[in-house]
């Protein structure tokens, strides 16, 4: 969706009165002999002072590391011989790896079980919390968030026990269907969806609050105004609420599909990638090759964790792209 | 090599793990302490709780024992001992003395990770490792380990009870005997036979049967060429299928292979399990009803030739870095705990139950001697059945043992066997081109 000229053509007036004072205020307190020019260098110079600290800290933690960590990973890494300049070969073996591709495959699965569950579940739930009183709504809040602050090692720990085929507590329940007892966590069809559900449960705390706040700030007018015309509940939604919400569902989208691809403990803890890999997920892969004591496994798992970049990289600018983010619009 | 990793149990990774790899995790260190004695840094993996007990006992008196050298020691958990490993190899940091299992001991030496002990140590010591574990450490006469215990990674648990009930008069010696007794003895609630499940499991639980089935590993002489599609190993791998379709074995691997809980419960009749579940056994107070009625035997191998290999041995050593600045006093630590005192890892594997075997000829016989020796009855079995032809655990990386048991699980989960096989040969060839194995196979 884009914005209409209309809208475009009000921002751009906003923006030039909003930008006046300041390209006024300057030329007043201009002193003598100094020219326009001098003004632009004078401004950026304060530009400049003002964010160097965020440019130092971001070349420190940022870009230095990542440069770096490009530079090493055309050696064979050696703790202890040197290491072997060997250029490209290693972006070679991790593209023409099934494994690697195999674990972007699960990343991407994992990715599709969880995050349509995860935005839909919370839009569902946010929207139901801004009808209820303000009481209950705190509650509901809190009641939600309480995931979010549970370790994802001791949900993984939890659901295990909650998957065991022997006596398990989802076994026993859907036992009352006669349906069962399934060794969720050791079939290679059902280890994944059954990860997804820890997976689900854990994000979907979060993803609510953020939407909620981002209905909140929603005119409450617009939605007399919908109702007086005779807007239904769903009306309201898919034209206003949706819309004003597009650069929240769209972070919450990117971020939970980040998070998704780079899903570790739950698969560490309760498969460790198995059975026969089927939730080998990118990061776990990455850090089984990390393992190993060989130079080959430590510049292999270097190599595929800056390839990862680049693939969550391309999907990010993928989503953006798919769904052109502009500025709120909001009034 | 043991990979005891539990799903349970790895419940500290995540985060220790992520620590270690963004941090660096071991704190500064110098080489002397504060009174001027030498450090000597000493990483010992976490096994049974009384091996540290063993070694923090040890170190106590060996700290003690004079006032040139201190030793820290530092008890590290298995499930996260290589990233943490590798971590404070990275920063510079790594232990000068490390617990190393015998596969790990060739690679480390490739890489220059382990320094020489016949440089730092009396070349006597030397002359007491048993003769076939003296290969395990040694790289063209020069030697990178100390061993300090043996232990087959394959043994047969029997449930005699059971066994008596179901009219069975002796445990299983070919293959089909145990598929056919696993049959008999699954009844509701009790599976016949328990056995590794998941690839990093079948990673090295099964070399011994590999060995076994096709006379060799899926990589063999002098690692120029993979052999996984070796006929036998599909005998391997129906094997495995036939107890997992078959459902007489646990579905589901609620514990790892090196854990005998399974067995320890009552949920399986039989179990393949390494010599050291005998400690865990006989340590677990709830269980004594199953291990009053425990026996053992040698794994039966797949024809019935009680003296093919079906385990491989297993065990622990001692290194010293490469990079260590203390590596004689290093070294004299070692020499002390592991070459010196016979009756220091007497106590050691009295302790352990005798679930664990001496890599010294003088302590083997000395244990021996001992009443406690000749009253345990599984020493006999372990020692004389299967210990004499077990094999060396191979060196090659881990991936080419994990490409094959990878393929192996496939097949175990109903896959089609001749093309999970192919897939493991083209791992194999894979991991020989990159890793540039050809030609540096030992044997």
């Amino acid at each position: 969706m884009t914005m209409s000229p209309q809208s475009t053509n009000r921002l751009a007036t906003a923006a030039s009165v909003a930008l006046e004072p300041e390209t006024t205020a300057p030329a007043r307190k201009r002193r003598r002999g100094v020219g326009r020019l001098s003004t632009h260098v004078m401004d950026n110079r304060t530009a400049y002072v003002m964010i160097a600290p965020m440019v130092v800290l971001l070349g420190i933690f940022v870009w230095w590391p990542l440069l770096y960590s490009f530079y090493l990973s055309t050696f064979e890494i050696s703790f202890y011989e040197e290491p072997v300049f060997v250029g490209l070969q290693f972006y070679g073996y991790v593209l023409e790896d099934p494994d690697f591709w195999h674990s972007i495959g699960i990343g991407a699965t994992y990715v599709l079980y969880t995050v349509p569950a995860i935005m839909i579940i919370a839009f569902l739930v946010a929207s139901f919390i801004r009808t209820v009183g303000r009481k209950v709504a705190g509650l509901l809040k809190t009641t939600v968030y309480v995931p979010t602050v549970v370790s994802a090692v001791i949900t993984s720990v939890v659901f295990v026990f909650m998957y065991r085929a022997d006596g398990g507590l989802i076994n026993w329940l859907i036992g009352f269907v006669g349906l069962g007892p399934f060794a969720f966590l050791s079939d290679p069809e059902l280890a994944l969806p059954a990860i997804s559900v820890p997976g689900i449960w854990l994000a979907f705390g979060i993803t609510t609050l953020i939407m909620l706040a981002g209905m909140y700030d929603i005119p409450q007018s617009y939605y007399e105004a919908a109702q007086l015309e005779g807007a239904n509940f769903f009306q309201r939604t898919w034209f206003i609420t949706i819309p004003l919400m597009k650069n929240v569902l769209l972070y919450l989208l990117v971020t939970a599909t980040i998070a998704g691809m780079q899903q570790f403990e739950l698969p560490l803890i309760m498969t460790q990638g198995g059975p026969t890999n089927s939730t080998m997920t990118p990061n776990l892969f990455i850090f089984n090759q990390f393992k190993d004591p060989t130079p080959y496994a430590t510049s292999f798992s270097l190599t595929a964790a800056l390839i990862l970049f680049f693939v969550l990289g391309g999907i990010s600018m993928l989503i953006f792209r798919l769904i052109r983010s502009d500025k709120a619009i909001d009034a | 090599m043991h990979k005891r990793i539990s799903r349970l149990a790895t419940a500290g990774i995540a985060a220790a793990a992520v620590g270690v790899m963004l941090a660096g995790c071991t704190p500064a260190s110098s080489n002397t302490t504060e009174d001027g004695k030498s450090k000597v840094v000493f990483w010992q993996q976490k096994f049974e709780d009384y091996q540290q007990d063993w070694f923090k006992a040890q170190v106590a008196e060996f700290n003690k024992s004079q006032d040139e050298v201190e030793v820290e020691l530092l008890v590290v958990p298995a499930d996260t001992w290589d990233q943490k490993l590798k971590a404070a190899q990275a920063a510079g940091k790594a232990p000068d003395v490390k617990t190393t299992s015998y596969g790990n001991v060739k690679p480390m030496q490739a890489s220059g990770q382990i320094a020489d002990l016949s440089e730092l140590m009396d070349a006597d010591a030397f002359d007491d490792i048993a003769e076939n574990i003296a290969p395990f450490v040694t790289v063209d006469d020069e030697v990178y380990a100390y061993p300090l215990l043996v232990e087959p990674s394959t043994v047969l648990f029997y449930r005699t009870d059971l066994l008596a009930a179901a009219g069975i008069d002796a445990p299983p010696t070919t293959w089909d005997e145990l598929v056919d007794d696993a049959r008999t003895l699954t009844t509701g609630d009790v599976y016949g036979m328990n056995i590794g499940q998941t690839a990093p499991d079948l990673g090295w639980s099964s070399w011994g049967l590999q060995y076994n089935v096709a006379g060799d590993f899926p990589l063999r002489g002098d690692w120029s060429e993979a052999s996984a599609d070796d006929p036998a190993y599909e005998d391997l791998a129906k094997f495995y299928q036939t107890l997992y379709a078959e459902k007489l074995m646990p579905q589901e691997a609620t514990y790892p292979y090196a854990d005998c809980s399974f067995f320890g419960e009552g949920k399986v009749a039989m179990s393949a399990c390494g010599s050291w579940a005998l400690g865990q056994l006989s340590a677990n107070p709830d269980w004594a009803g199953v291990w009053e009625n425990t026996a053992v035997a040698a794994f039966p191998s797949s024809d019935g030739d009680p003296t093919a290999p079906t385990s491989t041995l297993g065990g622990w050593t001692l290194t010293v870095d490469a990079k260590s600045k203390v590596q004689d006093e290093s070294a004299e630590f070692v020499q002390w705990l592991l070459a010196d005192d016979t009756d220091r890892l007497v106590d050691f594997f009295t302790a352990t139950g005798f679930s664990k075997y001496p890599a010294r000829v003088s302590v083997t016989e000395a244990l021996a001697a001992t009443p406690e020796a000749a009253d345990n009855p599984f020493l006999a079995t372990i020692t004389e059945d299967i210990v004499p032809y077990a094999k060396a655990e191979p060196s090659y990386p881990w991936d080419v043992s994990l490409a094959f048991a990878t393929s192996l699980e496939k097949a175990m989960r109903g896959g089609d066997i001749p093309a999970a096989m192919s897939e493991a040969q083209a791992a194999i060839e894979d991991v020989i081109k990159k890793q540039k194995l050809a030609g540096t196979g030992s044997d």
